[in-house]
């Protein structure tokens, strides 16, 4: 009888959501504070289900309590496979009831959670996504990559040496990093569906912090060759480099429009600010940052385009977020090297606890901040997979 | 009639989704989960282009070079022993030039230690120096990449307008990555913030 009720609205959905705009968003109307933690209730699950979940929904600005004090009630049942629904408080109908098959209880649970996000919040789903970045240990570091929550940890390089500033190509299959392993530095293309690596880049002086466009057709990246870190951009087969930022002011930390248009990147002259400059070269304009008077580095474009998160300050670090024509700049957590989910909501950086570095996630709209507790050692420079 | 069509696309997208996703077996309204793949750790088999001192294949354009002393890409008699020479960390380690806080000027206190490097590069020809640009780790890992090489491009400078040929000299920057000292205060981040000092002596 269950079952049948399921099967009688899961398809409609289904087709619904190929659409361009899902056709469950109309169920729900209600005009909320963007910034206030949603109260939800989860039954009928547990183990590692409910973990997901709970993880899951945290990240998402959410908190578990209990059913008569939640805005959203979300049960399901482990059958073989996860069968999942979200309710209004109040309210009588399922919102929707679906099943989850395939994959690991794991991944159900992450599906489940990502149609939960969506319908309440209407973001793009993240939970299947990955992250890279650099983990310490013993003097050298080495470049993991791992589900968004810590899950599943790959060690990608074995050098031995130092390797900084990982960053994925779109797709999620190919990573660009700065390596020290021939004692110079250089910047590293690596399928790590197959392990093949290749030289990028190599030149004389220093050769790092290499970004991908988001169309995935040309690389930005820091290079001395010229005297100075300047900002050099080049397409995707090494051909065609071309300098974009001049003078004796060092350039670092790049980052694409989503349209790939424009590189905002960070200028140290006196101190470090921001500038917007065209991917074709031209004249680079200000990003106004209104309120921050320290270091304004390592910015991160979002991608829908609207926004800027940045680290301001110098040692004691807080994350800020700023318009992305520039503005006045909104603080929000401490923590440095933001790095911004494909939902343009969810943001994972480095927070260093007892000069210990530890990688966590932030909800912007509500500030709340989850640890990813499943990462262990020193880890930093995190890169989301988009 | 658009709406049809849209409609009878999400079918199709729906039906592609599910095959894709390896979900065959199961009915039709179950909600497919991605099916990840996920990334193997290396093997270490690596392809390198055909020039790997020089990286890829690049068509050089006009640049300007006002953004200061570049680096000679053309083979002179110091580039094997800067990309393979022996590595001598200990002749001039105590000529390790210091900055102040978040910046790469270079200290009027510091000026003896590079007349003495440059010296010993003149009297030793052959050798060649690697200047190593360090930060503290008040600055993020990104900034500090490019501040320990404008350190370490400040001291070649200098060592050039001292007539060192500037061929002889190399830039590595680490950040904040190698500390000599690993302290959280301010007597850590003084030492921390240097330029080290590494003679390349030629393989014999």
């Amino acid at each position: 009888m269950k079952i049948k009720q399921i099967s009688n609205i899961v398809p409609v959905l289904l087709c619904g959501w190929c659409l361009a705009a899902p056709a469950q968003d109309s169920i729900i109307q209600i005009t909320r504070d963007a910034s206030k933690v949603i109260p939800i209730s989860i039954t009928g699950v547990g183990g590692e289900v409910e973990s997901v979940l709970k993880f899951d929904l945290s990240v998402m600005g959410m908190e578990v309590t209990a059913p008569e004090k939640a805005d959203y009630l979300i049960s399901g049942v482990e059958n073989g496979r996860l069968e999942g629904r979200l309710k209004q408080a109040g309210g009588n109908a399922d919102i929707f009831a679906r099943a989850y098959s395939g994959g690991s209880l794991r991944s159900q649970a992450h599906s489940f959670a990502d149609d939960i996000a969506r319908t309440i919040l209407d973001t793009a789903p993240i939970f299947h996504s990955k992250i890279a970045f650099c983990r310490e240990a013993d003097g050298s570091t080495e470049i993991c990559v791992a589900d968004f929550d810590g899950n599943n940890q790959v060690e990608m390089t074995r050098d031995g040496s130092l390797v900084a500033t990982p960053a994925w190509a779109p797709g999620g299959r190919t990573l660009f990093y700065t390596s020290w392993r021939n004692g110079a530095t250089q910047i590293l293309e690596h399928d790590v569906t197959s392990g093949a690596r290749r030289v990028f880049a190599a030149f004389g002086g220093a050769n790092f912090n290499p970004v991908v466009s988001p169309d995935g057709g040309r690389v930005a990246m820091i290079l001395s060759k010229g005297g100075t870190p300047s900002l050099y951009v080049c397409d995707r087969s090494g051909g065609g480099l071309r300098q974009l930022s001049f003078g004796r002011d060092e350039a670092s930390s790049p980052t694409w429009s989503p349209d790939g248009r424009e590189i905002c990147y960070v200028v140290r002259s006196g101190r470090a600010t921001l500038r917007r400059i065209s991917s074709q070269g031209g004249e680079p304009g200000e990003v106004r940052t209104g309120g921050v008077f320290g270091n304004v580095t390592s910015p991160d474009w979002s991608p829908d385009g609207k926004k800027i998160i940045f680290t301001s300050g110098s040692g004691n670090f807080t994350l800020c977020v700023v318009p992305a024509e520039g503005g006045n700049a909104e603080s929000l957590v401490d923590g440095e090297d933001p790095c911004w989910a494909p939902n343009s909501r969810t943001v994972i950086f480095t927070r260093r606890a007892n000069h210990n570095k530890v990688l966590s996630l932030l909800d912007v709209p509500t500030k709340h901040v989850k640890d990813i507790t499943q990462i262990s050692g020193s880890c930093s420079q995190p890169a989301w997979a988009r | 009639m658009k709406t049809s069509n849209l409609l009878s696309v999400s079918f199709v997208g729906a039906a592609l989704i599910l095959g894709a996703t390896g979900c065959q077996h199961g009915p039709q309204w179950l909600t497919a989960v991605p099916h990840q793949s996920y990334p193997q750790p290396p093997p270490q088999a690596e392809t390198t282009n055909n020039n790997p001192s020089r990286g890829v294949a690049i068509v050089p354009q006009q640049e300007n070079t006002s953004t200061g002393l570049p680096f000679d890409t053309n083979h002179n008699q110091w580039t094997d022993v800067l990309a393979s020479g022996v590595e001598d960390r200990d002749t001039l380690k105590n000529d390790a030039v210091y900055f102040d806080f978040d910046s790469a000027t270079i200290k009027k206190s510091e000026d003896k230690k590079l007349e003495e490097v440059a010296k010993f590069l003149q009297a030793n020809p052959n050798d060649a120096l690697r200047v190593e640009g360090n930060c503290d780790e008040r600055g993020t890992e990104k900034y500090n990449l490019a501040l320990g090489e404008r350190r370490a491009l400040q001291v070649r400078e200098y060592l050039h307008n001292l007539g060192v040929d500037s061929r002889q000299v190399a830039t590595l920057t680490f950040g904040a990555a190698k500390p000599v000292d690993p302290g959280h205060n301010e007597a850590a981040w003084k030492k921390n913030r240097r330029g080290d000092m590494v003679v390349l002596i030629p393989k014999k």
